[in-house]
């Protein structure tokens, strides 16, 4: 069977921060592909360039240098305006510590997305569908702060996925949860990903989280050591 | 969905994502922190407030010295003597073809005396007029400023009535050059070219303003009996007209009624005053000025401030595909809902509180009674300045909050 193509192709990407005097290389040419249906997990130890990498690869950072090719369109060089655009339209990011509005409700933060697209009516109706999708369903005018870990950072993943994005990134969507909550966020991504053919990106610390997608890459000092 | 996207497509400006700031700004507002919320607005208020009080406060006090000018020294218009004249000759006439000219109400002829008082060996040089008192009811307020006693009648040839701060007394401001305490009844010595003649103090009056205090008025009839030369002349001539302002094309058609007439308006009449006035003025603009930077320097603050503590919130915003005009029109909505409910909220306070508490409480200066008064060119000019400003002190920092890299702004960097 002919493989399908990349989704998003990386080339030779390099990052260094410059913090102060002191130059700190975070991604010294990095090379990868992700095809559709991927659940690409990253893994590594601090400071290996894990989170540099998510961050190029969701558009909120340019590389220093490298390509990063969506659908097999160069973004790196591309106006912000565009890049916002593709934020919105293509890629759905879930962050480590939830990041909801706090004085939205649950599926206020679902919608709001959507609401750049679409009429509040119709954000309304699939925001509803994507929190009984995550399991929140009757939890959609609780704000945040009536919210557990778990449920915030599945409003945070129903968010990601309003706008029918291509890929998904997640950055240690389970690092603030205790391990029940972290379960039953990572079988949402392994549904995500089987059920519904969600391309998954994420990074993890967790040994145990390293065996939920079906690829796997290790990252040290900016490179990528082991795939 | 996919399928129908490129990656090369033109992000444009859709009606339909302008939504997104009035969304954001109605959750705020109704699930926001109320006390944080509320403390803004009332900065607003009473920065709003400071800046058209102390300006009303001016204005309230040039008004009432122009009221108190007009009232009771100068009139709208008055004429005064001829260059080279004394006088101005046959005054009853004179007053009679005023009156009857359109717009007028009233006018007085008033003669100025140069004569001295002595009051208990206190001998004073003080601003004597003689007036016919009808004319001069009809024309001042003095006659029903009397503090003691009555005012003059027509027919009184021995009475004088005189301002406080000529009686003098405890708590009058300039005591030391008055008669330090006279009462109405008690006798002056009025002397006039060599000839004296005890008159009685018929009545003391207070205007509240000192220039009209240190007056002090006899009828014709009195200067009369003492000197018959004066018959039938004036000095001046004092004209109310039926409204301030109107002052203008009345000298006009009184220059046509009198030929030759010297009419000049209160403004021009207020002499000192109009110093005064000025030195107001100048005052007033000066702490306008730095009213505005106090109001537009709070106002910046709040809302920097305001905006400083969420930019997690933009960076999160941002991050998730909000385009960054949209999450900078959020914060600059904000302030001009904050500005425009602190404007509303001063303004009530302002109209509702502090104008009729003034009304009832004037500030007492030497001009008079005080009370705020509102110019409502200006107040809408203040009121659209500190909106804008607010606008201004909104739109900087929500435009450099979006404007930084989006991992800083999460970050909070």
């Amino acid at each position: 069977m002919a493989e399908t193509p990349e989704i998003i192709t990386v080339r030779d990407l390099v990052k260094t921060y410059h913090l102060g005097e002191v130059d700190v290389p975070a991604l010294r040419g990095v090379s990868l592909g992700i095809r559709k249906s991927d659940f690409l997990v990253i893994t590594g130890r601090n400071g290996s360039g894990k989170s540099t990498l998510l961050h190029q690869l969701g558009l909120l950072d340019r590389p220093d240098s490298g390509e990063l090719l969506l659908e097999g369109e160069d973004v790196t060089r591309m106006q912000e305006k565009k890049r916002t655009s593709l934020r919105l339209r293509y890629l759905g990011y879930i962050f480590q510590e939830f990041a909801l509005a706090e004085e939205l409700t649950a599926l206020e933060n679902v919608m709001l997305p959507a609401m750049m697209i679409e009429s509040v009516r119709t954000c309304r109706k699939r925001a509803l569908e994507l929190l009984e999708l995550v399991g929140l369903k009757g939890l959609d005018k609780h704000q945040p702060n009536q919210l557990s870990g778990g449920e915030q950072q599945k409003v945070a993943i129903a968010r990601s996925l309003i706008n029918d994005p291509v890929v998904l990134f997640a950055d240690e969507p389970t690092a603030n949860l205790d391990s029940v909550a972290a379960g039953e966020v990572m079988n949402l991504f392994t549904n995500l990903n089987t059920d519904h053919q969600r391309t998954v990106v994420m990074i993890t610390h967790e040994q145990e989280e390293t065996r939920v997608g079906n690829r796997l890459i290790r990252l040290a000092d900016g490179v990528i050591v082991d795939e | 969905m996919s399928d129908e996207r490129s990656v090369t497509d033109q992000p444009g400006i859709s009606l339909i994502e302008r939504k997104i700031p009035f969304y954001l700004i109605s959750r705020h507002i109704m699930r926001g922190n109320k006390w944080t919320l509320s403390l803004v607005i009332f900065l607003m208020s009473v920065a709003f407030i400071n800046l058209i009080f102390i300006n009303s406060l001016f204005n309230g006090i040039v008004l009432a010295a122009d009221q108190q000018v007009i009232a009771t020294t100068s009139g709208n218009i008055t004429l005064q003597t001829s260059p080279g004249q004394m006088f101005i000759p046959d005054a009853p006439e004179v007053v009679k073809k005023i009156e009857s000219t359109p717009g007028v109400v009233a006018a007085s002829a008033r003669t100025l005396v140069p004569a001295g008082l002595l009051y208990k060996g206190i001998q004073g040089s003080f601003q004597i007029m003689a007036v016919d008192p009808s004319q001069e009811r009809t024309t001042t307020i003095i006659s029903r400023k009397m503090m003691s006693g009555a005012y003059l009648s027509d027919s009184d040839t021995d009475a004088i009535v005189i301002g406080r701060q000529i009686a003098g007394g405890k708590g009058v401001e300039m005591n030391a050059t008055s008669f330090k305490g006279a009462h109405a009844g008690d006798k002056v010595l009025f002397t006039m070219n060599g000839q004296s003649r005890l008159l009685r103090i018929k009545g003391i009056f207070y205007t509240k303003y000192f220039e009209a205090d240190r007056q002090a008025f006899i009828s014709n009839r009195t200067l009369e009996a003492m000197q018959p030369s004066y018959a039938g002349e004036a000095t001046t001539v004092i004209v109310k007209t039926q409204k301030k302002g109107d002052e203008g094309p009345i000298i006009a058609r009184l220059k046509k009624t009198v030929p030759g007439g010297q009419f000049i308006t209160w403004k021009e009449a207020s002499g000192l005053m109009k110093s005064v006035t000025s030195s107001f003025l100048t005052i007033n603009a000066l702490l306008t000025s730095v009213g505005f930077i106090i109001a537009a320097v709070v106002i910046f603050i709040i809302i920097y401030v305001d905006i400083s503590n969420k930019r997690r919130q933009i960076g999160i915003f941002r991050a998730i595909g909000i385009k960054s005009y949209l999450v900078g029109s959020t914060y600059i909505l904000q302030s001009t809902i904050y500005s425009m409910v602190g404007v509303a909220i001063g303004s009530a306070i302002f109209f509702g509180i502090i104008i009729p508490y003034f009304k009832v409480h004037p500030f007492k200066i030497p001009l008079g009674d005080v009370s705020l008064y509102v110019d409502y060119v200006d107040y809408l000019w203040r009121a659209i300045v500190v909106i804008v400003v607010s606008i201004l002190a909104g739109m900087l920092p929500a435009i450099l909050a979006t404007r930084k890299p989006i991992l800083d702004e999460i970050a909070g960097r």
